[in-house]
């Protein structure tokens, strides 16, 4: 089945990121204030997700978004977006963070059982916080590339050639982790029916 | 239907949901991040590095002014400990003055003894 995530794209008629950030480099304060409002909560959105913590969230987006007012006079237009740029940023921080941590369970998804039970059910009865919970548990189990790819394309909305450049993999490689993660995904889930407190409906 | 396509039926209700349950930064984050913005704006942009080569000719005039300064102090500094140093080097054996001119129509000796 095919997602409906929409690709992020700008509004017609708006400024572009990059040219903010060059009025920003030129002392329009104003510029980057509208930059923080755009790009902030994208940025935020996947660090929390992919740390689980709101703290370390906004360290690492507080730390993008130094580097990016660090290089808005050196800025060339045309070279790059200033999003994939900034999330590439924040990705490499995250995984930075996950390596130390160290403490991410990496669940051999291979040695988790099959299902037993049809999971579409149980998720039918939960509300969408219990939903958004139940995925972000099931998305730490995930080695670090794949729940990278799968929430940049299922969540956040990235097409594939954005997820690519934003990673600086092929295409192909992008579609591979993402098919990969989503099946590791529904093991997980299965695996984790009871840690997550569904419901045996078996 | 499949247990797969009910699986993954299954899996694009909670992408749904992960994606109307977006993690939100604080407003007090967002706030202070604008502050950090506008803050950074404020600060003159610094001043564009100098160019190598100009650099070096800074240099360079600083060693050539340092050099003469410290050859001139060198021979006050000669002339006032040892004076009969250079009493033996200017004013010893043929003291003869020698002028030459090589201005066409110049007569050096006329203008000596005005």
């Amino acid at each position: 089945m095919e997602d409906n995530a929409t690709p992020v794209a700008p509004h017609a008629g708006e400024v572009p990121d990059a040219a903010l950030l060059v009025g920003y480099a030129n002392g329009d304060a104003k510029a980057g204030r509208q930059l923080v409002a755009r790009l902030v909560p994208k940025l935020f959105g996947y660090a929390a997700r992919a740390l689980g913590d709101h703290g370390e969230a906004e360290d690492v987006v507080q730390e993008t978004m130094l580097r990016l007012w660090k290089i808005a006079p050196d800025w060339r237009q045309g070279e790059a977006k200033v999003s994939t740029w900034a999330y590439r940023v924040t990705i490499n921080l995250c995984t930075d963070r996950l390596r130390q941590r160290r403490t991410r369970p990496q669940v051999a998804i291979d040695s988790v059982a099959e299902p037993a039970a049809d999971l579409a059910s149980v998720v039918e009865h939960m509300t969408a916080r219990q939903r958004s919970e139940t995925l972000d548990a099931a998305l730490s189990v995930l080695p670090d590339r794949q729940r990278q790819a799968v929430v940049m394309r299922h969540l956040e909305g990235f097409s594939n050639p954005e997820i690519a450049e934003i990673m600086d993999i092929g295409v192909e490689a992008v579609e591979s982790l993402t098919a990969r993660g989503k099946r590791a995904l529904k093991k997980a889930l299965h695996g984790k029916r009871e840690e997550l407190g569904f419901e045996d409906d078996r | 239907m499949t247990g797969n396509s009910r699986d993954d039926i299954a899996l694009e209700t909670l992408f749904a949901a992960g994606r109307s349950e977006r993690p939100v930064p604080s407003g007090e984050f967002l706030e202070r991040l604008a502050a950090s913005a506008d803050a950074g704006a404020a600060r003159p942009a610094p001043a564009p590095a100098a160019r190598p080569v100009l650099r070096l000719a800074w240099l360079g005039r600083a060693f050539a002014a340092s050099g003469l300064s410290g050859a001139a102090a060198l021979g006050v500094w000669i002339g006032f400990v040892m004076p009969e140093t250079i009493d033996a080097l200017t004013l010893e054996g043929d003291d003869t003055v020698a002028l030459a001119t090589f201005l066409p129509g110049t007569d050096l000796e006329a203008i000596l003894n005005e």
